[in-house]
């Protein structure tokens, strides 16, 4: 099968590959599979709690042409955006951006369905941070 | 259901009346005459396919009628990928999880359990590192190619005594548990794939 140019351009030159830091409460993790092929990915954003915009966004991927492309394509689009803003980034828009062929649709569902887990991820965690009173921990 | 050549009803692969071969049963353990189940024997399958085969043979056919001919073809080409599926364990696995409407395929994300994807996640990133580094470091391939073979073989006998649970109880949490031992099993697999020493110019 015929990759299209632009996978090809991230699949050689992959964005952002490489992790942050998982423990910071600033950073949401998300790590998805596709168990009908056996592929994994892991996605994570670093935010900027006070202005809730992406400030980075690694990933990496064990996968196809396609995963690969996807999440690299994933992450430039992530950073600078708000955190609101990245969960309005549709699979179809990977699809579009990357003219993937129908049979590599679920490459691009597995970057959607990172971006989400890593925002959600995040929210957890600043969920769970605004339970601890702040007095305390300022005194 | 009525026999295509004479109109006699319920015809059996051979109308009982006028003798004709009917279409084939799409579905592969109904076309071998067969319950739905994942441990089969598969000494009786092999028994069964070779019977088929002779019975359905193209050279039987060759002065019956042209709807009869095609068929015969049609029910050849199913007899053919009946038994590719269902004499693979897997391959049968895969076949009744699309039957009983949990398809492999159709899962999300969110089917497969974190601690998986956590796990597989660190084989392949040990495995990478192992494949881009020097030769000591390419010299673990070997090793963790056993490791994960004999991973792959104790998901086999989870798929095994599952697949027996099944066919006992035909409980929808022994399809949902053997899904999940596939969906490891295919990691596993794409694994045990990159274990092979990379060639290098
Ligand atoms: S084939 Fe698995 S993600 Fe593309």
């Amino acid at each position: 099968m015929a990759y299209s140019d632009k996978v090809l351009d991230h699949y050689n030159n992959p964005r952002n590959v490489g992790s942050l830091d998982r423990t910071s409460s600033s950073v949401g993790t998300g790590m998805v599979g596709a168990p009908e092929c056996g592929d994994v990915m892991k996605l994570q954003i670093q935010v900027n709690d006070a202005t809730g915009i992406i400030e980075d966004a690694k990933f990496k991927t064990f996968g196809c042409g396609s995963a690969i492309a996807s999440s690299s394509l994933a992450t430039e689009w992530l950073k600078g955006r708000s955190v609101d803003e990245a969960l309005m980034i549709k699979n179809t828009d990977i699809v579009n951006e990357l003219s993937l062929p129908p049979v590599k649709i679920h490459c691009s569902v597995l970057a959607e369905d990172a971006i989400k887990a890593a925002i959600s991820d995040y929210r957890k965690k600043q969920g769970s941070e605004v339970a601890t009173p702040v007095a305390q921990t300022v005194a | 259901m009525t026999c295509w050549n004479c109109g006699a009803a319920e015809p059996a692969r051979f109308c009982v009346s006028c003798k004709a071969l009917q279409p084939p049963v799409p579905e592969y353990f109904a076309f071998f005459e067969l319950a739905p189940q994942l441990a089969l024997d598969e000494k009786d399958l092999q028994q069964r396919f070779y019977g088929l085969s002779r019975k359905l043979h193209p050279d039987l056919f060759s002065r019956k009628s042209p709807a009869e001919n095609e068929h015969a073809l049609e029910a050849t080409a199913v007899l053919n990928d009946a038994y590719r599926t269902l004499r693979d364990p897997i391959a049968r696995a895969l076949y009744v999880l699309k039957l009983e409407g949990l398809d492999v395929g159709e899962q999300s994300t969110k089917d497969v359990p974190p601690e998986l994807l956590e796990e597989v996640f660190e084989l392949n990133m040990a495995l990478e590192e192992a494949r881009m580094g020097d030769a000591d470091a390419l010299a673990q391939l070997p090793g963790f190619r056993v490791r994960f073979e004999a991973m792959r073989a104790e998901t086999d006998l989870a798929v095994a005594q599952v697949s027996t649970a099944w066919d006992a109880t035909h409980a929808k949490q022994a399809l949902t548990d053997l899904r999940g031992h596939l969906n490891r099993r295919k990691y596993i697999t794409n694994l045990i794939d990159k274990t092979n020493v990379p060639d290098r110019v």
